[in-house]
């Protein structure tokens, strides 16, 4: 605390308020941001607006997701959802496939769809230290990792993942190719509306400790200002939207 | 790091004759400037957007210590720990105790500039540590031992035949060509150390103060390595990174990523909240979040460059800059380079050693016109040579010299009054008979002899402007 309280006082001292008694409170809590009062009336538009949209929103995100450097397919049943998953991840040559524990991935059955071609698929579950050794191994080795999206923004061609329970910050990380599945009902006009979400969350006490918002390939222009796809993250991505 | 900001005119001169340097530069303005002018082009509203920012900098700033505490508070509720440096020194030996608990061996690092600034890498180095940069640029640059050529493309000045001779040096094996193939058996040398790693640094893009969130933009994923992989997380950050809500953080990517390189949204925007929950598939369960002030605080006391603390470092008044393309990023000699370089590194350093960073700007303003918070970079640049010659709080020395206060008095002097500037005239126009050739003047005599050096001057003219206007308006009436 010692460190906090020099620290403190070296910045009042700086700005001219090291006077005894002098307010260090701003006139209020958020000032010019918006105001943490009407956060769950701008959250509950936001959903709404979202939903009313959901036509154009679908449409919108196909564009900047596919102008991003995304894969976009967009499938209107789960079947085909898993179908089209399987024929990527044999486009790869895949003989592993990590996936997330969204509900989503088990309702279209991915593991029995990759099963059948021969493709072995594991699911990223918490476990024991030596539980999570052997994760990181198997992502490392994986051709694919799949998951679902908490959140996609039509904005930005992005879906936003939570690291939460039972879903790992690895699988969109590690394999060289990442395959993301987003239901019509997480699709959010822009970054504003995500924002509002997150900070809602975070006064009803969930905000988790991670959230990653991935928008296309892992991408670097670092050798003669030329675009490399691929360098530490995925190269190939794919956004399965689901109808 | 020991700074080199006092040698600008000949590492400038070096830069400007080199052939390969100057090509490598090229791309600035093409690349990076033209992406930055469509994706402000394309976002609605992007002059608001800037306002608004700016507000909420400024506002910010200002009640420093309370957001800063906000944000402390919160990240050490979601388990972090936070550590207040004073300056480099107390920070990186706060890591390095850190490292020595834990038995760390290997750090992997994501690009930071604050950890150049504090020279981390050869602190770590020196404690039997090994730091690894895995952002490619920022690899590359650590592998020659140099600082990064610019905010956002660190190894802007290599060409590909450099970084293939590095690369195979390095790792050993065949000698690639392509950028693809470079990057990928970069890629391959790096993975290895991401499993060994027992410590991740990162920087901070922002720090939200009412949620205790770092954020951090990354395109390659070597950042959501660093916070994902390790046991230990530690972030540094510049005190003036924080921003009070996370509903500011649309309005701030927006403006950062757009700013930097045009695209929409980098490909990872990386949010974390202290330690991985007990739930948690994977993360890190140690997070320590390492505060820094290393001198802004002399930025933050002085009003007229509190706004050099608004900076987002995104890197477009590099690439707007006439003299930034030409120069490049090692002229400036530290850390931070370009026209926010030429305020930020004096100020962190020292002033009277960067005499001349204030004055490698032509004062033309394009920094200030692409600059995602209207960052007067012009005003600063100019405050401190006023600072340098009239012996301010930031010079370090005392005033001008004698003879040129002397001068500049009597010049004061004389253009306030019509009688003087008369005669001043009249007494040039003597005095520069025998040095005028082909009515320029080519060489001035000392202590004037540096003006004619690089350039010629036009003489006095025989006949003053004010008597040509007065026979030109007598003329007129007469005429009219």
């Amino acid at each position: 605390m010692a460190d906090r309280q020099a620290f403190m006082a070296s910045i009042r001292r700086a700005l001219g308020r090291d006077a005894p008694g002098a307010s260090v409170q701003p006139p209020s809590e958020t000032a010019l941001s918006l105001d943490p009062a009407d956060l769950d009336a701008r959250a509950r538009a936001a959903a709404n607006d979202a939903s009313e949209r959901s036509d154009e929103l679908m449409d919108a995100l196909a564009r900047s997701a596919a102008s991003a450097g995304w894969k976009v397919a967009r499938v209107s049943t789960l079947e085909e959802a898993a179908g089209y998953i399987r024929s990527a991840a044999l486009d790869v040559e895949a003989k592993t496939v990590v996936r997330s524990a969204h509900e989503l991935l088990d309702s279209m059955g991915i593991d029995a769809a990759l099963a059948n071609v021969g493709i072995r698929a594991e699911t990223m579950t918490a476990g024991d230290e030596s539980g999570r050794e052997a994760l990181r191994e198997t992502a490392f080795h994986a051709e694919m990792g799949v998951t679902g999206a908490d959140y996609a923004i039509a904005e930005t061609g992005s879906v936003a993942l939570l690291a939460r329970a039972e879903v790992s910050r690895l699988v969109a990380l590690l394999p060289p190719a990442h395959v993301a599945v987003v239901e019509r009902a997480i699709v959010l006009p822009s970054l504003d509306e995500l924002f509002t979400l997150r900070r809602g969350a975070f006064y009803d006490g969930n905000l988790g400790s991670y959230m990653n918002i991935i928008t296309g390939p892992s991408r670097s222009a670092d050798i003669e200002q030329t675009l490399v796809t691929g360098v530490h993250g995925p190269g190939e991505v794919h956004m399965v939207l689901l109808e | 790091m020991k700074p080199k900001t006092g040698d600008f005119n000949r590492a400038a001169a070096s830069a400007l004759a080199d052939a390969d340097v100057q090509r490598n530069m090229r791309g600035l303005y093409d690349g990076f400037h033209m992406a930055r002018e469509r994706a402000a082009e394309a976002t609605p509203n992007w002059e608001d957007l800037r306002d608004r920012a700016r507000a909420v900098k400024a506002h910010t700033i200002e009640y420093l210590d309370h957001y800063l505490g906000m944000a402390a508070e919160n990240v050490e509720r979601a388990g972090g720990k936070v550590f207040f440096a004073k300056d480099a020194d107390e920070a990186s030996r706060y890591i390095l105790d850190l490292a020595a608990a834990r038995g760390v061996k290997t750090v992997i690092k994501s690009k930071s500039m604050l950890s150049e600034e504090m020279g981390l890498n050869a602190r770590l180095e020196e404690a039997g540590v090994e730091p690894v940069e895995t952002d490619l640029g920022e690899y590359l640059i650590q592998l020659r031992g140099e600082t990064p050529y610019h905010i956002v493309a660190p190894a802007l000045h290599l060409s590909k035949e450099q970084v293939a001779d590095l690369l195979q040096e390095e790792i050993g094996g065949p000698r690639y060509e392509r950028a693809e193939d470079l990057t990928a058996a970069a890629r391959e040398q790096l993975r290895g150390k991401f499993f060994e790693a027992d410590m991740g640094i990162t920087g901070a893009n922002f720090l939200v103060a009412e949620t205790g969130t770092l954020v951090l933009v990354t395109n390659e994923g070597n950042g959501r390595m660093c916070t994902s992989m390790p046991k230990v997380h530690v972030a540094i950050m510049g005190m003036e990174k924080v921003v009070p809500s996370m509903e500011d953080m649309g309005m701030f990517l927006r403006l950062l990523i757009r700013s930097a390189t045009g695209q929409r949204l980098s490909s990872y925007v990386t949010l974390v909240n202290g330690v991985r929950r007990d739930d948690d598939v994977d993360g890190p369960e140690e997070f320590h979040l390492v505060v820094v002030d290393n001198g802004r605080s002399k930025m933050l006391a002085d009003p007229a460059l509190r706004e050099a603390l608004y900076c987002l470092r995104c890197g477009a008044c590099l690439n707007a800059c006439p003299v930034y393309r030409k120069v490049g990023g090692h002229s400036y000699g530290w850390v931070y380079s370009g026209p926010i370089g030429a305020v930020v590194s004096p100020m962190l350093t020292s002033l009277p050693d960067a005499k001349d960073l204030p004055y490698a700007s032509s004062l033309c303003g394009a920094c200030r016109e692409v600059c995602p918070v209207r960052i007067d970079i012009p005003r600063m640049l100019l405050h401190m040579r006023s600072d340098l010659a009239e012996g301010g709080p930031h010079s370090g020395s005392p005033r001008a010299s004698l003879a040129e206060r002397l001068t500049m008095k009597a010049w004061r002097l004389a253009v306030a009054r019509p009688w003087m500037l008369r005669l001043a005239n009249r007494l040039a126009r003597l005095a520069q008979r025998p040095l005028v050739k082909d009515g320029r003047l080519r060489k001035l005599p000392p202590p004037l002899s540096a003006w004619t050096r690089h350039r010629t001057f036009p003489a006095v003219a025989s006949r003053p402007f004010r008597d040509r206007w007065r026979s030109e308006l007598r003329k007129s009436r007469r005429d009219g």
